[in-house]
């Protein structure tokens, strides 16, 4: 059975304010960018197909308000995430300050099953404009000290970056998968032969 | 097999046709979609149509003595020696093990054997079925997805063909097929048989997904589609009372008063829910493949004269095949009008759904000579027949009966077969290539005279079904069904062995018996099995209706308690009358009778008005401060006038107070921005030396993410003297600022500057030093200035231009940002004009005359007093003011820990000289900010513009510089509600007020009057969850059918897709206008009817789409995706009327109970 793979990823964006989370999630499933978008209020989500691995499974991507005030709301939504990515705004430090407590907070709500081990992708977002004011090695180093956290720098606007952060944020939350299936699944199935000695006795057909 | 000889390869060919179909359907849907979903109906039909071939000559002996025809026992015989047999027969056992009530059919003989069989049966087998169901229960993992899985039919070839191994199994069939097949069958056929194993090598090759997508149109269509194929079944209704059936059938049950009024739409619901199935079902989905469409096939119903056009259609199900036929009314039923509403209830009654399992007969007449079409009418299995369907002419019929015979394959199929019918090649125009060649030798006879023919269909092997359906009934009834088949059946010794064989799966009898029986017996058990089945039928339908009674009942008096003590707080109990039917809501008649010489006295009028009929556009301006409480009733002109001076001059002074903060947040997130991007650039130009220290701190335990604590802990002692100078340079923006109003935006307009060009680190010290010279320059003379008096108030202005002179003078240093410096002040400049004008009007002036000795101590407490949030955020605006404070909070020690200085504690004395300066007692103005409140009113100010920026930028109104009157408004609410502070959601509360009234400090006292409830529903309240909990109780007791629906979803319970309607009183789910007319439908409501109409508003709105949500069974994501993509598409006029009468509803059950 080890085809048989649940084939839907939630993955949760979170992040500061008109960091461009619903922008990044409108480029990646609809690869288009509008600037009519208003800050998010609840929640939506898109759902998008991908094949990773050969196999095909289908992304429902979150998207969150940004101000932390409604981060009590995430709990309904986070729960059962496989992947949590996290965006800032490359020219707002504050955004990028804030991916800690982020981070916390999402490992709270969702209470995953391995904290330590749980996918996240970092996405700096906005690089297409000039102000930057993150580098990308702090960035970096940031992902680094927490486990090695994969990194990009996407423009939702010019589609920079988006297509592939978001390919690796389903192979993550796959992988995730994969390895909560080595640990659930026990040694091979015996090997059986049902039929090998069924008797035939074809005197009693009626025919 | 009694076939003939050219029958026999007849039936190969048609059957390896069928496979070839089939192959090529599902590699077209492979390549057209990118992927194929394992339960698509393509791969069930291929699988059904290679069981065909499969069970096809099949050799009974070879499997072992009670074989049916089942190829899943040929599967597992074959195991052993193929090892890809092997694997599948493994997993094969694993589903039904882990599932063994929901047994695939084909394979149901493996495990539906008598105990008795089991004990003939070898040691090993049976010990291989225990293991293997222990094996099941081991890997639970996998029973979620087998689950699914075992339901399904032809389940051993499914799970072949996504394992890519099904070509291997046949070719291993093929070449052994001696030992397992009669001689002529397609398997053992020479070409037959290679042709089967090679036809599915492409399939074989497909992958298959179980996901869910947006591509699959039946399972997942968008929101639009949903609405769409309901209106279709519901085009009878108007699309406003849509939602109408659950409501009369609650009233029905509730009032016996109202009975004879709803028994009629009762009837109606029943035909409107079977409409719906049947436009649901007209579209190809997940559980039919649509075999045969034709539109203009015309049907002679019951009571009708004239026959009448319609679609027909004829669907293959998992089980079953249904023709329907749908008249052409019907069909493009959205796109008409209502006139035929009446029309349209008749139509319903003449459309078809005839399932072909319950038809026996299909009769065919044509007209002799010419192609007239033809006529073909079904009689069912009581003799009764149906309306006879005539197709036009061009050899529809014969489309039609060829699909209906592959419709039935491969376990039923007409009798006699289409192709060996007397005289087919007369009236079967079938393109001669192909058929000429199976005719039958029949032919010959003389072909003039039948033009009618009869058809009877027969079942071959309906045992399948039966094993896979459980319940009584459908036990009752398919068994005459089969006792009329078996009977009937006189020819052929196959035939006979098929239909014993299909009894013996009777559950009451042992097969053991059944096999040595006559078919003289097997009828008399046929007989005694019914009755018995009645029987039990019977006494199961007395105990059910006994228990629905009671349960019915019980329900009733839980529902009512549940109404007493929950709900009746949410609706007034007085019931307003509803308007008369010429009234029209709010006119500008009935405002100037009601508003007698400008006064309004009348609020229950008023608000009664409004309720049922809305305000005219025109005067929502005069009535929406009545509304929402801002003038009293009552109130004449003049006193009206009086409050909205107040109100200005509160809004004007608190605008003040705030713009100065605002100047120095600017100020400082220019620097910030400045520091950030020189740091940006040195950072990588210079060694990286400081990245790396700054790396060693954040692995070293303090991974606290402080970009800029990191980088001024570890700058060299330059960057700390840029520090103190920026440190300095904000207290002395502070004072600055703390009297000039229009120094707000030039500091944005630099900060735009600033970002949008590259500072570079020198350039950037440069300008910071002149700009703390200039500071102090501006400092003095701030000192030298008294206290803003009318007579002032030029000179005033006149500083004021010098100091936009100087600001604009400090940008000049930068040459590469100049140019755009000049564009966005230009933009900016109007607005801070007439912010300065209307600040200094002619009404401040005189407010201020009347009120001159404290006129600020006497203003401030006026309006509702916000408690500062911190004591040591003391704003000090006024030396007067200042005393007053002072005498609270111990002076010298205070200001020494407001000081934001102190928390860097880096030389200090130097700067405290300015600080003491500017709060020195001897300066007549001047404001200290604690540093929290700067940093705090900053972050808010951050966020207002963010949201400002992007609130609904694409309406008219908006697209100017309104979008500053909206920011203006909303940190004036948050300047005086810091301790809430800005939170999202406010700007789209804002916004339809200020479009309404176009005017700033109005629209700001309407905010404070709405945000009275509202502010409940932020995170900061707690009023959500109880909108929550009100909404589960309202569903539970207005609509009980979608309360069960979100009860076996269980995360239904948190209602969040309605958490956007509540925060925002549906602002975000309607186009402006309609959010108008809602909004002061909700404000009149909390007087007329009820304090919480936006619960009934959400329950309208979800009741205006139940039909869909429950047709589709959405679970929690669904119905939020749902709504979400509905946002600004609801019909708003026909929610506000659902939603008036669920409120009156509910009123009816409390004053009942």
């Amino acid at each position: 059975m080890a085809s048989r793979k649940k084939s839907l990823l939630k993955v949760i964006i979170l992040g500061d304010s008109s960091v461009g989370k619903t922008s990044l999630m409108n480029q990646y499933v609809n690869k288009r960018f509008s600037n009519q978008y208003k800050a998010t209020i609840g929640a939506d989500f898109c759902t998008k197909e991908v094949v990773v691995n050969d196999r095909v499974v289908t992304m429902q991507i979150w998207d969150t308000a940004g101000q932390e005030r409604f981060q009590s709301l995430g709990v309904a939504f986070y729960r059962g995430a496989d992947c949590c990515v996290l965006v800032y705004d490359v020219t707002a430090p504050n955004s990028f300050k804030n991916l800690d407590s982020w981070r916390d907070e999402f490992l709270i709500q969702a209470s995953p099953r391995d904290p330590e081990h749980f996918p996240f992708v970092v996405l700096g977002n906005k690089v297409d404009l000039d102000n930057r004011q993150v580098s990308t090695r702090r960035a970096q180093q940031w992902c680094q000290s927490k486990n090695d956290i994969p990194y990009y720098e996407t423009s939702a606007k010019e589609g920079i970056n988006v297509e592939m952060a978001f390919q690796i944020i389903a192979k993550n939350a796959l992988e995730l998968e994969a390895e909560a299936e080595v640990i659930n699944d026990f040694p091979d199935q015996i090997t059986l032969g049902p039929q090998s000695n069924r008797p035939s006795n074809p005197d009693n057909c009626q025919c | 097999m009694v076939q003939t000889n050219a029958d026999g390869s007849d039936f190969k060919e048609r059957l390896i046709a069928s496979v070839k179909k089939e192959v090529k359907q599902l590699m077209e849907e492979a390549v057209t979609k990118k992927y194929v979903h394992e339960e698509s109906s393509s791969v069930t039909s291929l699988c059904g149509a290679v069981e065909a071939c499969l069970s096809q000559g099949l050799r009974r002996r070879a499997l072992g003595l009670f074989k049916t025809s089942s190829t899943t026992a040929l599967l597992h015989k074959i195991a052993k020696s193929c090892p890809e047999a092997e694997h599948i027969s493994k997993l094969v056992q694993e589903i039904e093990a882990s599932d063994p009530s929901k047994r695939s059919s084909s394979s149901s003989d493996s495990f539906q054997r008598p105990p008795m069989l089991k004990k003939s049966s070898s040691n090993s087998m049976s010990a291989a079925a225990s293991t293997s169901s222990a094996s099941a229960s081991i890997s639970v993992s996998a029973s979620n997805s087998s689950m699914s899985l075992a339901g399904m039919k032809y389940l051993w070839i499914r799970l072949a063909l996504y394992e890519k191994r099904l070509t291997k199994i046949i070719e291993y069939l093929v070449s052994n097929a001696s030992s397992f097949y009669d001689r002529d069958s397609l398997v053992a056929d020479p070409d037959y048989g290679s042709i089967l194993s090679s036809l599915l090598v492409g399939p074989c090759a497909l992958e298959f997904t179980r996901a869910k997508t947006a591509d699959h149109y039946w399972t997942d269509p968008h929101a639009d589609e949903l609405v769409q194929r309901h209106r279709i079944s519901s085009c009878r209704r108007s699309s406003s009372t849509c939602s109408r059936p659950a409501i009369i059938n609650f009233k029905r049950s509730l009032n016996t008063s109202s009975d004879e009024a709803s028994s009629g739409s009762f009837k109606s619901i029943a035909s409107a829910s079977v409409a719906k199935d049947y436009v649901e079902s007209l579209h190809q989905n997940a559980k039919a493949t649509l075999l045969y469409g034709k539109n203009n096939v015309q049907v002679l119903p019951k009571d009708v004269l004239e026959p009448m056009p319609g679609y027909l259609s004829l669907h293959q199900h998992i089980q079953t095949l249904t023709i329907k036929w749908t008249p052409n009314q019907l069909m493009n039923g959205y796109a008409e009008e209502e006139a035929e509403d009446i029309d349209k209830d008749a139509f319903w009654a003449y459309a078809l759904n005839i399932n072909v399992d319950e038809i026996v007969y299909v009769h065919c007449h044509q007209s002799r000579g010419e192609d007239s079409g033809g006529t073909v009418i079904l009689v069912g299995q009581d003799g009764v027949q149906r309306p006879p369907i005539h197709f036009p002419e061009g050899g529809h019929m014969q489309q039609f009966l060829s699909c209906l015979e592959t419709g039935l394959l491969p376990h039923g199929q007409l009798d006699p077969p289409l192709w060996s019918q007397r005289g087919i090649g007369k009236m079967f125009l079938w393109p001669r290539s192909m058929r000429r060649r199976i005719l039958p030798s029949v032919m010959e006879s003389v072909d003039e005279t039948p033009i009618d023919y009869v058809f009877r269909i027969v079942s071959k092997s309906r045992h399948e079904e039966f094993a896979a359906t459980h319940s009584i009934l459908d036990f009752v009834r398919s068994t005459p069904r089969r006792a009329q088949l078996s009977s009937c059946s006189t020819t052929g010794s196959s035939d006979c062995s098929n239909k014993s064989l299909s009894i013996d799966q009777f559950p009451l009898e042992s097969p053991l018996l059944l096999q040595q029986q006559t078919q003289h017996q097997q009828q008399q058990a046929l007989l005694q099995a019914q009755s018995t089945s009645i029987e039990m039928v019977c006494s199961t339908m007395r105990r059910q209706i006994i228990s629905r009674a009671f349960y019915g009942w019980l329900a009733y008096c839980r529902h009512l308690s549940t109404v007493r003590t929950h709900l009746s707080g949410l609706v007034h109990g007085r019931i307003t009358p509803e308007m008369k039917a010429d009234e029209e809501g709010l006119t500008k008649e009935r405002w100037q009778l009601l508003n007698v010489n400008g006064v309004l006295e009348n609020a229950t009028e008023f608000y009664r008005l409004v309720y049922f009929g809305g305000v005219q556009p025109e005067l929502r301006q005069e009535v929406w401060p009545y509304l929402l409480g801002h003038y009293a009733f009552g109130s004449t002109r003049e006193e009206r006038q009086k409050q909205d001076e107040t109100c200005k001059h509160y809004y004007e002074t608190t605008m003040s107070e705030w713009l100065a903060v605002d100047a120095i947040v600017q100020q400082r997130e220019k620097e910030k921005t400045a520091r950030a991007v020189a740091k940006l650039s040195s950072g990588s130009n210079s060694g990286n030396e400081r990245t790396v220290r700054a790396a060693d701190l954040d692995a070293g335990g303090e991974l606290e993410n402080e970009v800029f604590e990191d980088i001024s802990d570890i700058s060299d002692p330059g960057d700390l003297e840029f520090d103190e100078q920026q440190q300095q340079q904000q207290q002395e923006g502070v004072s600055v600022s703390g009297m000039h109003l229009s120094v707000k935006p030039i500091p944005r307009a630099m900060k735009t500057s600033t970002d949008s060009g590259h500072v570079d680190e020198g350039e950037n010290f440069n300008e910071l030093d002149e700009d703390d010279l200039q500071g102090e320059e501006k400092e003095k003379e701030k000192q030298a200035q008294p206290k803003p008096e009318p007579e002032q108030e030029q000179e005033r202005d006149e500083t004021e231009e010098e100091e936009e002179q100087k600001l604009e003078d400090q940008l000049n240093p930068e040459p590469s940002c100049s140019t755009s410096t000049a564009s966005s002040y230009e933009t900016v400049g109007p607005s801070a004009a007439n912010q300065t004008r209307s600040v200094l009007s002619p009404e401040y002036l005189s407010a201020d005359d009347l009120q001159l000795p404290e006129d600020e101590v006497a203003v401030k407490p006026q309006p509702p007093p916000q408690p500062q949030p911190q004591a040591a955020a003391v704003i000090i605006t006024k030396a007067s003011v200042d005393i007053t404070n002072w005498e609270r909070s111990p002076k010298a020690g205070g200001q020494g820990q407001m000081s934001p200085v102190e928390e860097q504690a880096i030389n200090l004395d130097a700067l405290q000289q300015p600080k003491s300066t500017c709060a020195s007692p001897a300066s007549s103005n001047g404001g200290v900010y604690s540093s929290e409140l700067l940093e705090q009113f900053g972050l808010n100010l951050h966020r207002i513009e963010k949201d400002v920026q992007r609130c609904d930028r694409n309406y008219w109104y908006f697209a100017n510089e309104n979008l500053d009157k909206l920011r203006n408004v909303i940190s004036t609410y948050v300047w005086e509600h810091l301790d809430v502070g800005y939170m999202q959601g406010m700007c789209d509360l804002v916004a339809p007020l200020l479009v309404i009234f176009d005017d700033e400090s109005l629209s700001y006292s309407c905010f404070c009057k709405l945000m009275e409830r509202m502010i409940e529903n932020f995170p900061s309240g707690g009023a959500m969850d109880m909108h929550f909990a009100n909404m589960r109780s309202l569903i539970q007791i207005l609509d009980s059918e979608m309360y069960d629906l979100m009860d076996s979803n269980g995360d239904y319970t948190h209602f969040y897709f309605c958490y956007r309607w509540f925060l925002l009183d549906f602002k975000r789910e309607l186009v402006y206008d309609d959010v108008f007319a809602t909004w002061e439908v909700i404000w009149a409501a909390k007087h007329i009817a009820s304090g919480h109409f936006v619960l009934f508003l959400a329950l309208a709105l979800l009741e205006t789409y139940r039909d869909i949500i429950l047709s589709n069974s959405m679970d929690f994501t669904d119905v939020i995706k749902f709504f979400n993509e509905m946002a600004e598409r609801h019909n708003a006029q026909a929610v506000l009327q659902l939603a008036r009468s669920l409120v009156l509803q509910l009123q009816m059950i409390i004053e009942n109970k």
